[in-house]
């Protein structure tokens, strides 16, 4: 008992001196905010995308340096400027520099959202962790522990540890969407009453003409409803796979 | 904070030239790791993304605690990391393959950016250790990087006359470890010897793996009228 109350009482004091603002905490907190992000960042680089460890590890050290601004600007206002503030008035906001990190970084992660053909988008999770790993840099700046250490536990979990209920998520979901591709316009109809007859309804029906090597091809994307029970996503895609017209259909995943 | 640069800390002629070199020194040497590395913003680049954010730092504390205008001290210089955002999503670019370039060269200018502004508000200390963090990350960790890519995909096209000569090609994959990623098949092709099948197949190799091997090894097999790579 007595080994606890010391152990919480040294912790308490511990950790509120590292919430002070000093050269060994501004060194602990940028260094933290860059392991932290390298954290994140590793299994990204891992799997090969756009943003990896470097990007991740930039960007939060950066976020904690914004944070540290403000709040030495704020340390030197109370201190060696205390004059100036007393004759003009206090107009400092220890937040803002932070706020326009969140600002920043959304522009910069925006660069990175691509979208390419039959309505898909790629990027959006690079864009989103790196969202996230630049908010829990802000939070290392400003010497929240305790968030930071649930956040990057959080975040690298999201990131990596969801790939496949996601993955789960979108094979059984009940709305599909696929591209199909076949001879001739006019034969669109026919296709059309073949994914009726399987489906519970077609949300929509986006025509996408396009020319390719022998000839004319037409491509059609549907996004369709299917019904209750049917639980397969190939079930339906081989029914209309079977139609003489169709060269290929393709579910899309985005 | 340090105490060396206490004589520092405020905005007169001699701490505005002593910022300025400062962030000039920084600017230049993370711009020239990137230049070396061959990336597009450079040397060039990113001394006037440091200056331009120490000047604009400057300039919002001047403003207060010389002019004694009543202002936030840090508006002025927090509009440069939205600012620095809109430049760096400049610099990426969407390759031919649809993937992400460009994304390391803009964080890297951001950082850049925010190392400038804390050198404008005399906050040494800071913008010392994150230039070092900097230049760590990138010239350390970026070998590291290289080091734990898992290998990219690879999209591979082949074409065969009879349904079952499909199956050679799956074991083969299946014995050197590739993960086939995506597949499609068409069949309605036709050309002087009758109908053949056409596949795009997108795969996931586990380990390194060398494409032109795997290509002539693909077309080599019977039934397989030809095999290619395609690019991403």
């Amino acid at each position: 008992m007595l080994i606890y109350f010391y152990i919480g009482q040294e912790y308490g004091n511990s950790v509120e001196a590292l919430r002070e603002f000093s050269f060994g905490t501004v060194c602990l907190r940028l260094v933290l905010a860059t392991l932290c992000g390298g954290l994140i960042g590793y299994g990204r680089t891992k799997k090969n995308r756009a943003a990896g460890l470097r990007t991740y590890m930039l960007t939060s050290a950066g976020a904690a340096l914004a944070v540290l601004i403000s709040l030495y600007e704020f340390s030197m206002l109370e201190g060696p400027w205390a004059s100036v503030v007393a004759e003009v008035g206090q107009r400092y906001d220890v937040s803002r520099v932070a706020a326009q990190v969140i600002s920043g970084i959304s522009f910069l992660a925006a660069g990175s959202i691509i979208s390419v053909a039959h309505r898909q988008v790629y990027g959006l999770t690079t864009a989103t962790g790196l969202f996230a790993s630049v908010c829990m840099g802000i939070a290392a700046g400003a010497g929240f522990y305790e968030c930071v250490a649930a956040a990057v536990f959080f975040i690298a979990f999201a990131l990596e540890g969801t790939t496949n209920l996601d993955l789960l998520f979108k094979r059984s979901t009940r709305n599909i969407t696929m591209a199909v591709e076949f001879d001739d316009i006019t034969h669109i109809d026919a296709i059309t009453k073949v994914i009726e007859e399987h489906a519970d309804s077609i949300h929509s029906i986006d025509i996408e003409h396009s020319e390719s090597g022998n000839g004319k091809h037409s491509s059609v994307i549907y996004t369709v409803r299917m019904k209750k029970h049917q639980t397969s996503h190939s079930h339906i895609l081989s029914y209309v796979a079977e139609l003489p017209w169709v060269y290929s259909v393709e579910e899309v995943i985005a | 904070m340090l105490p060396i640069f206490n004589g520092l800390r405020d905005i007169n002629m001699w701490t505005v030239l002593f910022r300025m070199v400062v962030a000039f020194i920084c600017g230049s040497v993370i711009g020239i790791e990137r230049t070396y590395s061959n990336k597009p913003a450079g040397f060039r680049t990113h001394i006037l993304v440091t200056i331009g954010a120490t000047i604009a730092s400057m300039t919002g504390m001047y403003l207060y605690l010389v002019l004694k205008l009543p202002t936030d001290i840090s508006r002025m210089g927090t509009q440069v990391i939205a600012g620095l955002g809109f430049i760096g999503t400049g610099t990426i670019i969407v390759t031919r393959e649809k993937t992400v370039s460009g994304l390391t060269t803009a964080a890297g200018l951001w950082v850049a950016g925010i190392i400038g502004l804390a050198i404008g508000a005399g906050f040494y200390e800071g913008a010392i250790i994150t230039f070092l963090i900097t230049l760590f990350v990138e010239t350390t960790v970026s070998e590291l990087g290289r080091f734990i890519t898992k290998p990219g995909r690879l999209k591979i096209a082949l074409s065969y006359y009879y349904r079952h000569d499909l199956g050679q090609v799956m074991s083969y994959l299946k014995e050197k470890q590739i993960n086939i990623v995506n597949l499609q098949i068409t069949g309605n092709n036709e050309d002087i010897e009758g109908k053949f099948y056409s596949v795009l197949m997108t795969l996931n190799p586990r380990h390194p793996v060398d494409e032109n091997e795997l290509v002539t090894a693909l077309s080599s097999m019977d039934g397989i009228i030809s095999a290619g790579k395609l690019d991403k």
